[in-house]
């Protein structure tokens, strides 16, 4: 089967211990400005580490898969959401995607606390991609989804900060990419709220789109998943199926942690 | 709890339905060529243009919040994008039009000084308000894709809309002081979207470097102080020695802003000043926007 998304030796590096002030002041801001054309922006980084985020990443993707990413805290899995998502470039490596893209990689990315609920599902809707007619034609769902019906026309910064993320999950919710990533935003709302989030999420999943999930609540990556990925320092780990590699996760991290991990 | 039970129990039926759907659809619906290649390096494109045009409506909402949320919770509101010239006239006119005698090429003080503050407010707004929209938008640009462009693009065009509202007291004054409108206002329009490049160049190139070196912003102000006096914003070019005056219009404001002036009050052209500010001009947006892009690809590292 062809893959909607394939991504072929994926590296990341980054620089940490870099001391964000070792030399920029104007006189390097100036001279940079005048060689950023030629010269090689990385050539002052000498005497820091290299972290790799992501060492050699290579998988395929078919259409309709619902791919859960699994690891501990600074594993790499934000990372490689951001690549797909083409916020932040790869060091090395290629990926292509046979498909638009969505993403939620925060909640209410691009909210503006001045603007009204209204306003804000506009702005919102449009920064995650959607198209003004789609926007208006799922208004009234969002609004629903949302339970903000009375507060519309209120300045969000009003808003009860349940109420914010009810808000914000619904504009994402109703996003129809093929391929949507999703970074831990099941995480948001009281109880009743994140199971109706569960519940749109496999109705999303069911509609044949292409998902990557990324979330430390190994319930909900089982219930939603049919593949899951385990990141360990940069490298990505799958066995036969789900089970064998959340089980692979919970064998490697350390006791403590498997406490906070909420296992089944 | 009913509704629950049934999708729960039809998942795997749903997983492998889907699945074999998946054959059928990857054939038919997955396109031959990647809609998003995702690469080390791009080939540098100029800036995207294309993507820009794909994310217009983006850009109509960014300008449309910012100009929506500019005048929250201020008590004069929009009428701020006419105080904002008239009380800098307001001060130049008494200081350098009635005690220092400043001369205007033969127009009344007031009117010379406004059709140069016009476009130089535009300027001076344009490019430091870019300059800070990287930053300010940061929560933006390290969760969401879209071309990075677009951030300083639409806080200049909000001055640009700022500047177009402005015009009208520009046309009462000319009214006021029984100013001829003469044929060579049609160039005006063309400086404009000059000036209007310019901004957007050089305000994604200070963006980008206020993205990584924070000094931007407090170098910036003095710049912009510098440059306003030596472009002739209030006073005339021809009051520049003639042996500076080759250097001094290198300036690209100098054509452009005297340009602007003479095409609406019917002076005469320097058509030398204008031709090196074209160049110029050209020069620094190529420059900026290769430089934007060069940086482009760390901005959510970075910022």
């Amino acid at each position: 089967m062809r893959p909607i998304v394939s991504v072929r030796s994926l590296s990341k590096r980054y620089y940490v211990g870099r001391p964000r002030n070792n030399s920029p002041t104007l006189r390097d801001a100036v001279i940079e400005a005048i060689n950023s054309p030629f010269a090689n922006l990385r050539n002052h980084r000498n005497g820091v580490v290299p972290l790799w985020a992501l060492k050699d990443v290579s998988f395929d993707v078919a259409p309709g898969e619902v791919v859960g990413i699994i690891g501990r805290n600074g594993a790499g899995k934000s990372t490689l959401l951001k690549i797909l998502a083409r916020i932040v470039k790869p060091t090395a490596g290629e990926v292509d995607i046979y498909g638009r893209v969505g993403s939620l990689l925060g909640v209410g990315t691009g909210f503006h606390p001045d603007l009204t609920g209204r306003e804000n599902i506009f702005l919102n809707g449009t920064i995650l991609g959607m198209k003004a007619p789609e926007i208006k034609r799922k208004f009234d769902e969002i609004v629903a989804f949302a339970e903000v019906g009375q507060f519309l026309d209120t300045a969000v910064k009003h808003y009860s900060s349940g109420m914010y993320l009810r808000l914000a999950f619904a504009i994402a919710a109703h996003l129809e990419p093929e391929v949507l990533l999703l970074d831990e935003v099941l995480a948001v709302g009281d109880k009743p709220f994140q199971e109706k989030c569960l519940e749109k999420m496999k109705s999303v999943s069911r509609d044949g789109r292409t998902v990557f999930f990324v979330s430390h609540n190994l319930k909900h990556i089982e219930e939603l998943c049919r593949r899951v990925f385990f990141i360990n320092g940069g490298v990505l780990y799958e066995e036969c199926d789900a089970n064998a590699t959340i089980t692979k996760y919970l064998k490697d991290i350390s006791p403590q942690e498997e406490r906070a991990a909420s296992a089944p | 709890m009913a509704k629950v039970d049934r999708v729960a129990t039809n998942l795997p039926d749903l997983a492998s339905r889907s699945s074999a759907q998946g054959n059928n659809l990857s054939a038919a619906i997955l396109p031959a060529q990647p809609l998003i290649k995702i690469r080390v390096r791009k080939s540098w494109s100029s800036i995207e243009l294309r993507e820009i045009w794909d994310h217009r409506e983006l850009l109509y909402y960014l300008v449309w919040r910012d100009i929506k949320v500019r005048y929250k919770q201020t008590i004069l509101g929009a009428s701020w994008i006419i105080l904002q010239p008239l009380l800098m006239t307001l001060v130049f006119a008494v200081f350098l039009g009635e005690i220092a005698q400043v001369p205007s090429q033969g127009v009344p003080y007031v009117l010379f000084l406004f059709s140069g503050l016009l476009p130089w407010t535009f300027f001076l707004n344009a490019v430091s308000g870019s300059s800070y929209s990287l930053v300010i938008n940061a929560p933006l640009i390290t969760r969401v894709y879209f071309p990075r462009s677009l951030v300083p693009l639409a806080a200049t065009l909000v001055r640009l809309s700022d500047f177009i509202v402005a015009s009208a007291v520009l046309v009462i004054l000319m009214v006021y002081y029984h100013q001829f409108f003469n044929w060579t206002i049609v160039i005006a329009p063309f400086l404009i979207v000059q000036l209007t490049l310019l901004a957007v160049g050089l305000g994604m190139w200070f963006s980008a470097l206020n993205a990584k070196y924070r000094d931007i912003s407090t170098a910036l102000p003095v710049l912009l102080q510098l440059w306003m006096f030596t472009s002739p914003v209030v006073y005339p070019a021809s009051l520049v020695p003639e042996r500076w005056k080759l250097v001094y219009e290198l300036n690209p404001l100098v054509g452009i802003i005297d340009g602007f002036r003479s095409s609406l009050l019917g002076l005469e052209f320097n058509w030398r000043s204008l031709f090196i500010s074209v160049v110029v001009s050209l020069v620094l947006i190529v420059h900026s926007t290769y430089a934007f892009k060069r940086l482009d690809e760390e901005f959510a590292d970075v910022v």
